[in-house]
């Protein structure tokens, strides 16, 4: 029997000796691979627990993180433990946990900063970094630093916090011992890089120690990955919006038996979309190619064809040579006029051009997976987890858009089917550990769903503390998401209370932040009695009314003035009592 | 306590015994926000104060799927003695009905008008907005005296005047006194004072079941005035009104496949001066207060106890309640219930027209924009609006100036197309998606029926004249279907009761003619009757008249023997 090849030519062997491999491989017994596979293995571990190889003296390293979505800590502690193997004495530190004067007084210093939305920081970073851009901030005259800038090119002010931080260090005195790098969505192997060396920089290795390359795309767990995503199936898919509704919202019940994907309620699940495949035509179409079925394969399953950045805008009027938007690129108003609501396929059709297979996908950046709260716990359904996807669908320019993983998830995928996801923690916003702690929950929309999670927790385990939930919608018969489950949780006592906001079931919109003001006095009551307050959902409006509206409240149910309610606030932020997921 | 034997009292006498008259625990249940409905027991008790709850049931089969409750709604009826209203109470209403309802007005079979679409955290301030406009959905539903209808005659405006202040004044005698409705719904207080509330006509419990009363100004006998708990029929002499016959019996509910429970049509039994109407009517509530079944809400009507005890027994408790005898009756005609159409001169030179309101639903359709042709005239018209019982609307008290400007505004907005005699004389209940008895849709059917039985009286050249046909989705007969020429009511998704022979002027019901049928059987039904009527009446014979004098049916000789007479192949 002629056995196919085990190996893939991919594997790091040379080619002859993958050759070898396969011949033996190929021809060995279930018995014999399984004792091969077990020797592997054993002896791995064994060579594992040997000390790593260590520079003469342990240089100490600070790895300095500002991270809203959990990349940047995510990095920063994989750098820790990459450094750390390579004989450093390496700890993290959050931004959202220190000052500037306390920074400088490091030695050496990496720095992994996120960009957000529109070029702000982090908001847990919000104060060191107003700290860091004061007049007074403290001097960085010996440290050694370093930089990493996360960011998105879909946005201005692109890496801006990265940036800023490379500066003001310099300015400050600090010495930069390598260049910033500024990573877009794809960083895993730009980042690496940039690690190995900053920190040969820092501590050059000594003669005869073993070199031991950053990996960040290999986890060091089994669990899925967003390299390596578990196909989960899809069990239950229900549109949980009335058939009436101005909008759409499935509730997906995922099956991830067999995963390590050992999430905890507040977590987020990151989905591996697929494009669409009219829009995948299109795109082919725009570009003057028929294309393959590797090359739509690859657009559908692999590339970012909608996300329009500034540096395609660039790339394509060179590529094309078409003055117009050759004008426009190196025009930074009449680019952000043209840029916004557009995206790839408006640039292709602005200027026509045959391309190659090769030009497009040069074109194009990785396809990034999208990152939903968990709506379950592990406690009431321990094999599934559990998705709130709200529809994305708008016009603009012309043409129908629709989001890209949303829609997907929406209208391409039914129980039955499947999906490709993995684990992001969300260590920044998980339950009290303390279960008697009361928790006030805020989220409208799909911002209710990491709360279905910790109410099935808190239910689950029993926990004391009371609970209470502000959820609101578009209108009450049509928008009541969970509504039975709701009243069920109300009826057993787990959720102490329910105060809903629909907009648009009387002409006056009200929102969230209206109920929260209706109940001030008891909302700042449970807050003065411990009450850790969380806010999921829209940044934009939402998020911004219910801090605003939180400062009104310790305004005139704590009598305290502006600054203080600020003060407040802040204080509540960092003893982890108020703890926002926002998008 | 009641003096009807039968016991165990029905679980509403409780709850209304138990409701510190007709507060529950409304307050409490319009304040939990997790659901739209209210707890069961309250959603008898809002009834009193003219609010039904009820769910779109087009959505119930996807509500679970989508883990939610039914979709709770809420129908409010306007309490409106005699239908008379301000053209800026319309105003008012519409309003209402786009910000709080579902965008539509609904006039019913009894001369007011039903919000529907209420969610729950609009009642209140839809009632609040009601109350604004001097009016009130106090004892629209519920077992009390509902709203008060008389006679819309808009050529008779002297008479009409006295009937309307008439049903204003009975209406306003038996309200009930609970202060309930103003602490729930309005400003949520409590009313002051210490003294311990009553309700000196209705007593703690109420009355077993509905009471409606009706006043009709012969020959219109457009309030249906026999079938109503009680009627008045209007006796003028030198063309005033010196009295009024006594009707007492009538009530169109009934339950499919159970005989004991029947329409009536009311019998006349005496004649009492204007001035002792409120007495009498009083009289005859407080004899059903005591008297009535509590124990079947099938059989609590008065037209059950009147067969029960008697119609001379009645005669004489009413008597001994009022301390004197009702005089002989007096003779009266009627020649229709149907509405007169379009404009009419009234005898005081002012002018009426009475629009044609489809099922009394007001909407704005393509080509036919009755809200927004009702939002301009209310805007302009200096006299009143008056609702009629066939669910139509009289723009009434127009100068010969104004005139003209109401005209054009009702052309502008399609709305004096012309309209079949039989779509003219229609009339249909809610039914579907909202109420939650209905068996079978009718609003949303009937236009349709009408259309195909249209085009068949168009080929016979019947079109022009008048024939009654009214349908409801349930036995419980809101749109009097008993009381048609031609009666349709609902027995399951798509399957009706025909029944043929009513009277053209309300005077007897009608009989069943087929069961179960569907539309094609109603046309196949209906058809050779047509073209039978169409060659063989008598000189303005009646359709009715005509089935019956033809054999097609017997006739309804008394109000009890509407199940009596069948053919033998339905009996």
């Amino acid at each position: 029997m002629q056995s196919l090849p085990l190996l893939p030519e991919t594997a790091p062997f040379p080619a002859d000796q993958i050759a070898a491999l396969n011949r033996i491989m190929g021809n060995a017994t279930a018995e014999q691979r399984a004792w091969l596979g077990g020797f592997l293995a054993g002896h791995q571990a064994a060579n594992l627990a040997q000390p790593a190889p260590a520079p003469a003296r342990k240089v100490g390293l600070t790895i300095l993180y500002a991270t809203e979505s959990g990349n940047a800590e995510a990095l920063a502690g994989a750098a820790r433990k990459s450094a750390s193997r390579l004989g450093f004495a390496a700890r993290t530190v959050d931004m959202a946990d220190t000052t500037p004067a306390e920074i400088a007084r490091a030695e050496n210093l990496l720095i992994l900063a996120s960009t957000w939305g529109e070029g702000d920081p982090p908001e847990r970073a919000t104060d060191f970094m107003r700290a860091l851009l004061a007049e007074d901030a403290p001097r960085f005259d010996k440290t050694r630093f370093a930089v990493l800038a996360l960011g998105d090119r879909a946005y201005v002010n692109f890496c801006q916090t990265g940036r800023q931080i490379d500066e003001r260090l310099a300015a400050l005195g600090g010495r930069r011992v390598t260049d910033r790098i500024e990573c877009d969505l794809d960083y895993d192997a730009d980042a690496a890089a940039w690690l190995d060396r900053a920190l040969h920089e820092i501590a050059p290795e000594p003669e005869g120690a073993a070199v031991i390359h950053v990996d960040f795309a290999r986890a060091a767990t089994e669990a899925p990955s967003r390299q390596a995503p578990f196909d989960a199936e899809i069990t239950e898919h229900v549109n949980l919006n009335g058939s009436r509704s101005s909008t759409r919202t499935v509730h997906l019940e995922l099956s991830v038996a067999g995963a390590a994907l050992a999430y905890e309620p507040g977590d987020a699940i990151g989905v591996v979309p697929s494009n669409d495949p009219a829009l995948v035509e299109q795109v082919l179409h725009a570009a003057g190619l028929a294309g393959d079925n590797d090359l739509h394969t690859a657009l559908r399953e692999r590339y970012d064809i909608t996300t329009l950045t500034r540096p395609q805008v660039a790339a394509y009027a060179a590529l094309t040579q078409d003055a117009t938007l050759g004008a426009l690129a190196n025009d930074e108003a009449a680019l952000a006029a043209f840029m916004a609501g557009r995206q790839v396929i408006d640039l292709l059709d602005a200027a026509s051009h045959r391309l190659t297979e090769a030009q497009l996908t040069s074109l194009l950046r990785p396809l990034p997976p999208r990152l939903y709260s968990v709506a379950s716990s592990r406690k009431a359904t321990p094999d599934e987890a559990h998705l709130l996807v709200a529809a994305v669908e708008y016009d603009a320019h012309g043409r129908q858009r629709k989001g890209v993983a949303s829609m997907d998830v929406i209208e391409r995928r039914k129980a039955g089917g499947s999906l490709r996801l993995y684990l992001k923690p969300n260590p920044h916003f998980r339950l009290p550990a303390d279960p008697d702690r009361p928790v006030i929950m805020v989220g409208p929309g799909t911002g209710v769903a990491p709360f279905r999670g910790f109410m099935q927790e808190r239910d689950a385990i029993g926990a004391k503390g009371k609970n209470w939930l502000f959820f609101g919608g578009r209108n009450f018969t049509h928008d009541f998401l969970y509504q039975l489950e709701w009243q069920d949780l109300l009826k057993r006592g787990v959720l102490s209370r329910l105060d809903v906001a629909f907009s648009r079931d009387q002409r006056g919109k009200i929102y969230v932040q209206h109920r929260m003001w209706e109940a001030r006095d008891e909302l700042f009551g449970w807050l003065r009695d411990g009450a850790a307050l969380y806010v999921c959902g829209d940044a934009k409006a939402m998020a911004k009314d219910v801090h605003a509206t939180l400062l009104r409240i310790a305004a005139e149910q704590g009598g305290m003035a502006p600054e203080a309610a600020e003060v407040w606030l802040g204080e509540l932020r960092r003893a982890g009592r108020y703890l926002r997921d926002v998008y | 306590m009641t003096k009807h034997p039968a016991r165990p009292l029905s679980r509403n006498e409780a709850i209304k015994e138990e409701s510190r008259f007709l507060r529950g625990t409304l307050t409490e249940g319009l304040s939990r926000a997790e659901t739209g409905a209210l707890s069961e027991d309250d959603t008898q008790l809002t009834k009193f104060h003219g609010i039904y709850q009820q769910d779109d049931r087009d959505l119930r089969a996807e509500r679970g799927k989508k883990r939610m409750e039914k979709a709770f709604i809420f129908m409010a009826r306007l309490r409106i003695p005699g239908g008379v209203m301000t053209p800026a109470q319309w105003l008012a209403l519409e309003a209402v009905a786009q910000e709080r309802g579902n965008g539509t007005l609904r006039l019913t079979t009894r001369e007011t008008i039903q919000f529907h679409g209420i969610i729950k955290s609009n009642l209140r301030p839809a009632i609040q907005a009601i109350n604004a406009a001097l009016l009130d959905t106090v004892a629209a539903c519920g077992d009390v005296n509902r709203n008060v209808i008389a006679a819309t005659i808009p050529y008779r405006p002297a008479a009409h005047g006295t009937v309307a202040a008439l049903a204003r004044a009975i209406s306003a005698h038996m309200r009930p006194r609970t202060g309930a409705y103003h602490e729930i719904w309005l400003d949520g207080e409590k009313i002051a004072g210490d003294e311990e509330e009553a309700e000196p006509i209705y007593g703690r419990a109420y009355l077993p079941r509905k009471f409606k009363i009706a006043i009709a100004v012969p020959p219109l006998n457009d309030v249906d005035v026999f079938a109503h708990d009680l009627g008045f029929i209007a006796i003028e002499e030198d063309g005033r009104i010196v009295g009024y016959d006594v009707v007492a019996g009538g009530g169109m509910g009934m339950t499919h496949g159970e005989p004991d429970t029947f329409p009536r049509t009311g019998d006349v039994i005496g004649f009492c001066r204007p001035e002792q109407v409120i007495e009498v009517a009083e009289k005859a509530v407080i004899v059903q207060r005591d008297w009535g079944n509590r124990a079947s809400r099938k059989h609590a009507r008065l037209k059950y106890t009147i067969e029960e005890f008697g119609l001379d027994w009645f005669r004489a408790e009413l008597e001994r309640e009022l301390g004197y005898p009702l005089q002989t009756p007096r003779d009266f005609r009627f020649e229709r219930s149907a509405d007169p159409h379009g404009w009419i001169e009234g005898d005081d030179g002012l002018w009426h027209h009475v629009l044609f309101i489809e099922n009394g639903r007001v909407r704005d359709m393509p080509g036919h924009q009755l809200l927004s042709g009702l939002h301009e005239i209310a805007s302009v018209h200096r006299g009143n609006f008056v609702l009629t019982a066939n669910q139509n609307l009289i723009i009434s008290g127009v100068t010969l100036e104004q005139k003209p400007a109401i005209g054009a505004l009702l052309a502008q907005h399609g709305l004096d197309r012309p309209v079949s005699g039989l779509r003219r004389g229609a009339m249909a209940c809610v039914a579907l998606p909202t109420c939650g008895l209905a068996l079978a849709e009718s609003e949303r059917y009937m236009p349709d029926l009408l259309t195909t039985l249209e085009e068949i009286l168009e080929r016979h050249g019947l079109a022009a004249d008048e024939i009654t046909i009214r349908m409801t989705g349930c036995p419980n007969g809101c749109a009097r279907p008993y009381l048609a020429e031609i009666g349709l009511v609902g027995r399951g998704p798509g399957t009706y009761n025909l029944y043929l022979g009513g009277a053209f002027d309300g005077t007897r019901m009608n009989k069943l003619y087929a069961r179960d049928v569907t539309h094609d059987g109603i046309i196949a039904a209906l058809e050779p009757l047509f073209s039978a009527y169409a060659r063989e009446r008598a000189d303005s014979e009646h359709f009715s008249d005509f089935v019956i004098r033809a054999g097609y049916v017997k006739p309804t000789t008394a109000g009890n023997r509407f199940h009596a007479d069948l053919s033998p192949e339905l009996s």
